[in-house]
């Protein structure tokens, strides 16, 4: 290839180097060095050439590097530093100082020598070092998890450039007490607003307006994609990454799609597609591909993965009808971006003013805007419906502050504990230090060098644990990634905010850890260590002991948690639900075609020999999507209507789900098409308690949360009850079985959606193949979409099972350290009262009773542990399964059980150090007095 | 007596100290590795001299001055090393020292 020839020859040596030589050289001696550098290079740049020159010349600056250099640059940056500090006046600095007087504190000497010391002690005392690093690790792994996870979950959303200025518009409507927040607005506020209103700088719409295939037309494939509609401005306001088109145009023909890489790769092959066209189901006239998306990062509200310009819809008749003119639908998702500087509030406020200025709602119903940050969309939208999206698509993932909640008590907790408990551990065996400290301090050395020593082992253990715990943060990081659902990682790529955390945390864990018994340890006087004073430590004993008592009851109380969380999922997974959720196929009902000839397409689906049992319904028990609900009222009490979930139903529907008719008839034919089956629930609600073809009234129905009439003429679809079903439950177990009405499947409410077949437990797949045949048959555009029931019910507990894990692993974490720190009080117990025990042994203990004696008084702090648990976590149990409709009740077993767990781990802790006391030979404990 | 213990190249740019004070360049870091490189054959690093120089200058062989500033070099003084007195005298040591090996060396050695 052939290099282009404009570039200019740098005649200087290499900047890099030259910089290296500033940072590396001692001020002193820098400028002969440049000096002579440079000199050497003029003369080499007429023997040799320019590069050979500039090779010359990186070669010898790299030297620079090399102890002699550093050392003295090292030295000279810290007096500095020092002198700022003190704000003396910068002394003169002597061209070959002595390095032994440049500081009392940071001296190269004797930091070489605080090293040399804290190795020693730290290989010395193996065991501890090993406690200590454990602990330490574990809390900065602990620390470090929990940092990228949050990380993560709080940078939501901010990759766009405007983030800070883009808001959703949220809709807050108060209909005569029924009170509901929607993130929606009109198409003529997202319009107006932008140019009205003098702190908007743009508004962009977007709608999810539901499912359609999207067909490349050289190899079709049909396969139902969400359908997002945006207009010309949203790629303007975010910053979605494009790899091919021109952000400005992209969206602002009609009959264009922007679709992102996975989606390209998965219709076309390949990501070159721009000028393509798609076949759109709904459309006559094919899309062209105008852009390429990069697919989304993880972080991400957004997960759609293709966008049709709006403009593709304005010129049809249904939208200028419905959507163009108007300001009181929540149609769209409205976004606007707002002048640097203005308040969201104000133009809240505004917005508000502006849709009432030319929208008057009924009388009785409040309405008002308010504006949505970016940044909390993702954390912060419980409650908030989306109103821009059809039932049928699913909502945009939320973050649970909970996770926050709980992630930051793990993290500050245990990084706290684990430092107290390195500190714990050092004062304890700080009498085998004493001596060391008072000839130390006999011989001369000053009570802030001291300080420095103990402050330099503690880092120098924090900072080896902090490698280790980088080792473990990546063994157990694919376990936490499945556990919360991302993609986390740590390594080079990482960004660097993560890393400087991590070295704030070590830095300000190992100093404060080193500073109590850094303090303490320095203070005493020498001639005292040196007769071989112990620490009369009962203040600082108390402490420990409380620390442990406080270390216990958490981990009890997690304990009790997890065996009750176990125990509620369990509940959850067995219980019954009123109807047979095994072995149903449930098949989506995608197409017009399929929906019009679905009897005959049933009764090929019955003639499988695999198959028991074929019903259509509008929704089936465990749906993630909408359930429309329905005012009910029984005929002639118009005045208080009660709300219930509707499902359309055919007469197969009960036998195909085995659920239990109580009282009545089922439907039988076409004729019930006005005929309604209530479940108890409802029927109680109607004070319905035999049906005899009682009319009921149902004026209005909801798909998401606004009521709307059923019939356009505004007056009820008139039905009867004609039977009465078993309560089942047709919802998760989160919540009370609702009222239903089981209404028959030609209704004016909600057609049929769904297949469900009840199947043979044999031949599964084969059953499979044979309904994707008749299927097929019936509609070759139709896809074949299906889903186990029993899976889809599963879905509902994933959280809770999540949960569960969490709790687990959390309670796992806390008995490891509150172990660590009990070992730690057994140690510094057994060592003070070597003594007592030699005396004891001598006079006749028995090594049992001694092993007992020590470890009664630990045996103690557990069960005062489990006192004060045991309220804790009845209290707060109990207060968690109130948010579960059907629940398990406390047992005593459970605290019980948790109890005998924490005294057996503590047993186990303090076992070691109790026998090894009781075991020493007492002639060494009581010969040297 | 304890004598200034030196090594092999602390002694060769000592050396080469004593015989670049006396000529025009001056005695300075690049004189004194071109000056090593012409002798030995080895190729010296200039940092590695500096080094040199200024562990000599810390026991007092050596000491030096700020001087000469050219164009060549964008401007920057050299430090300029001479011989002091105690430097003299190593070197006298040292030459007696391997003079008087050699004499104790049989002829038979050369042969």
């Amino acid at each position: 290839m052939k290099k282009p020839s404009t570039r200019p020859t740098p005649q200087g040596p290499p900047r890099w180097a030259a910089r290296l030589l500033r940072w590396l050289t001692p001020a002193g001696l820098l400028e002969e060095l440049q000096g002579d550098l440079q000199e050497q290079f003029s003369r080499r740049l007429e023997q040799v050439g320019p590069s050979r020159a500039r090779w010359w010349y990186g070669r010898e600056a790299l030297k620079v590097i090399r102890p002699y250099y550093l050392r003295r640059r090292a030295a000279e940056l810290a007096q500095l530093l020092i002198d700022r500090f003190r704000k003396r006046p910068d002394h003169y600095h002597s061209f070959l100082k002595p390095e032994t007087h440049s500081s009392p504190v940071i001296s190269l000497p004797m930091l070489r020598n605080h090293l040399k010391m804290a190795f020693r002690t730290l290989s010395r005392n193996k065991l501890y070092t090993a406690l200590n690093m454990a602990g330490l690790a574990f809390g900065i792994t602990c620390f470090l998890l929990v940092g990228l996870y949050l990380f993560d979950e709080l940078t939501f959303d901010q990759q766009h450039g405007n983030a800070g200025r883009i808001y959703r518009v949220i809709q807050h409507k108060n209909q005569k007490g029924e009170v509901s927040t929607l993130a929606g607005g009109s198409y003529k506020l997202a319009a107006e607003a932008g140019k009205i209103l003098t702190e908007v700088e743009n508004t962009t719409r977007l709608s999810r307006p539901g499912r359609a295939n999207l067909i490349n037309p050289e190899n079709p494939v049909n396969f139902q994609e969400t359908i997002t509609n945006a207009d010309e401005n949203f790629l303007q306001i975010f910053d979605f990454p494009l790899l091919l088109g021109d952000r400005k145009t992209a969206l602002a023909e009609p009959n264009s799609i922007v679709i992102n890489e996975e989606l390209a790769m998965r219709l076309f092959g390949h990501t070159q597609v721009l000028g393509k066209t798609l076949e759109f189901s709904h459309l006559d006239a094919p899309l062209k591909v105008t852009g390429v998306l990069k697919n989304h990062p993880r972080n991400s509200s957004f997960n759609f993965n293709s966008l049709v310009s709006e403009a593709t819809f304005r010129s049809s008749e249904f939208f200028r009808q419905t959507m163009a003119g108007d300001w009181s639908s929540t149609n769209f998702s409205v976004y606007v971006l707002l002048k640097p500087n203005t308040s969201a509030e104000a133009v809240s406020t505004k917005l508000t003013k502006l849709t009432l200025a030319n929208f008057k709602p009924e009388v009785g119903t409040s309405l008002s805007f308010s504006l949505q940050a970016l940044k909390d969309i993702h954390l912060y939208s419980e409650g908030i419906t989306d109103g821009a999206r059809n039932s049928n698509v699913e909502a945009m993932a939320q973050g649970s502050p909970f996770y926050i909640r709980i992630f930051w008590f793990i993290a500050l907790f245990v990084l706290c504990i684990a430092g107290i408990n390195y500190m714990n551990l050092s004062t304890a065996r700080a009498s085998n230090r004493l001596k060391e400290i008072g000839i130390r301090k006999s011989v001369g050395a000053e009570r802030s060098a001291l300080i420095y020593q103990f402050l330099v082992e503690a880092l120098l253990i924090t900072g080896l644990s902090a490698v280790l715990a980088l080792v473990l943060v990546n063994v157990l990081l694919p376990f936490l990634n499945q556990l919360v659902d991302k993609q986390l990682s740590l390594g080079l790529g990482t960004d660097y905010r993560i890393w400087l955390m991590t070295l704030a945390a070590t830095l300000l864990m190992g100093l404060l850890s080193g500073s109590y018994p850094a303090l303490l340890l320095s203070g005493f006087r020498p001639v005292l260590l040196l007769k071989g004073m112990k620490i009369n430590s009962q203040g600082s004993l108390s402490l420990r002991k409380a620390l442990v008592v406080f270390q216990f009851t958490i981990s009890t109380v997690l304990i009790i948690g997890t065996i009750v969380l176990f125990r509620q999922v369990q509940f959850m997974k067995t219980a019954h639900l009123g109807f047979n959720k095994n072995l149903l196929v449930v098949i989506d009902v995608n197409t017009g075609a399929a929906r019009d000839h679905f009897e005959t397409i049933k009764t090929s689906m019955t003639q499988i020999p695999s198959v028991k049992q074929v019903s259509v319904s509008s929704r089936v028990p465990g749906e993630w999507k909408t359930i429309r609900r329905v005012k009910i009222n029984p005929q002639g009490k118009a005045d208080d209507p009660q709300v219930a979930y509707l499902i359309g139903a055919d007469k197969d529907f009960l036998n195909t789900f085995e659920v239990k008719l109580l009282q009545g008839r089922n439907f039988v034919n076409p004729a019930d098409s006005t005929a309604v089956l209530l479940n108890e629930t409802a029927a109680r609600l109607l004070n319905i308690t035999e049906p005899s073809d009682q009319p009921v009234e149902i004026p209005a129905m909801a798909r998401g949360s606004e009521f709307e009439p059923v019939l356009i003429d505004n007056s009820p679809f008139k039905a009867r009850v004609i039977g009465i079903v078993k309560d089942f439950h047709f919802q998760s177990l989160h919540d009370k079985i609702e009222p239903l009405v089981v209404a028959y499947h030609q209704n004016p409410i909600h057609g049929i959606d769904y297949y469900t077949a009840r199947i043979d437990a044999t031949g599964i797949p084969e059953t499979l193949e044979k309904l994707k045949a008749v299927m097929m048959k019936a509609d070759p555009d139709e896809p074949f979409e299906y889903h186990f029931l029993d899976q889809q019910l599963a879905r509902f507990y994933v959280e809770d099972a999540r949960r569960q894990t969490l709790l687990i692993w959390v309670a796992l974490a806390t008995i490891f350290i509150a172990c660590l720190g009990l070992f730690g009080l057994a140690t510094f117990s057994a060592e003070q009262r070597i003594k007592e025990i030699g005396v004891r042994k001598v006079l006749g203990a028995s090594v049992a009773d001694l092993a007992t004696l020590l470890s009664m008084d630990f045996l103690k702090l557990v069960l005062i542990a489990n006192g004060i648990a045991f309220p804790i976590a009845w209290w707060g149990t109990g207060q968690w399964l109130q948010g579960y409709a059907y629940h398990i009740d406390l047992e005593w077993w459970m605290f019980a059980g948790a109890s005998l767990l924490a005294v057996g781990i503590a047993l186990l802790t303090v076992s070691y150090q109790s026998i090894k006391a009781a075991l020493a030979n007492p002639v060494k404990s009581l010969r040297s007095e | 007596m304890s004598r200034t213990y030196l090594g092999e190249f602390e002694e060769l740019v000592l050396l080469a100290v004593a015989l670049l004070e006396q000529q025009p360049t001056g005695a300075y870091g690049v004189s004194i590795a071109d000056e090593l490189k012409q002798r030995t054959g080895r190729t010296t690093s200039v940092t590695g001299v500096h080094v040199v120089l200024y562990r000599l200058e810390e026991k007092g062989l050596v000491c030096s001055e700020l001087g000469g500033a050219t164009l060549a070099r964008g401007g920057r003084r050299k430090r300029l090393f001479s011989l002091t007195a105690a430097g003299q005298q190593v070197l006298q040591e040292m030459r007696q020292l391997r003079l008087a090996f050699w004499e104790s060396l049989p002829t038979l050695f050369f042969s």
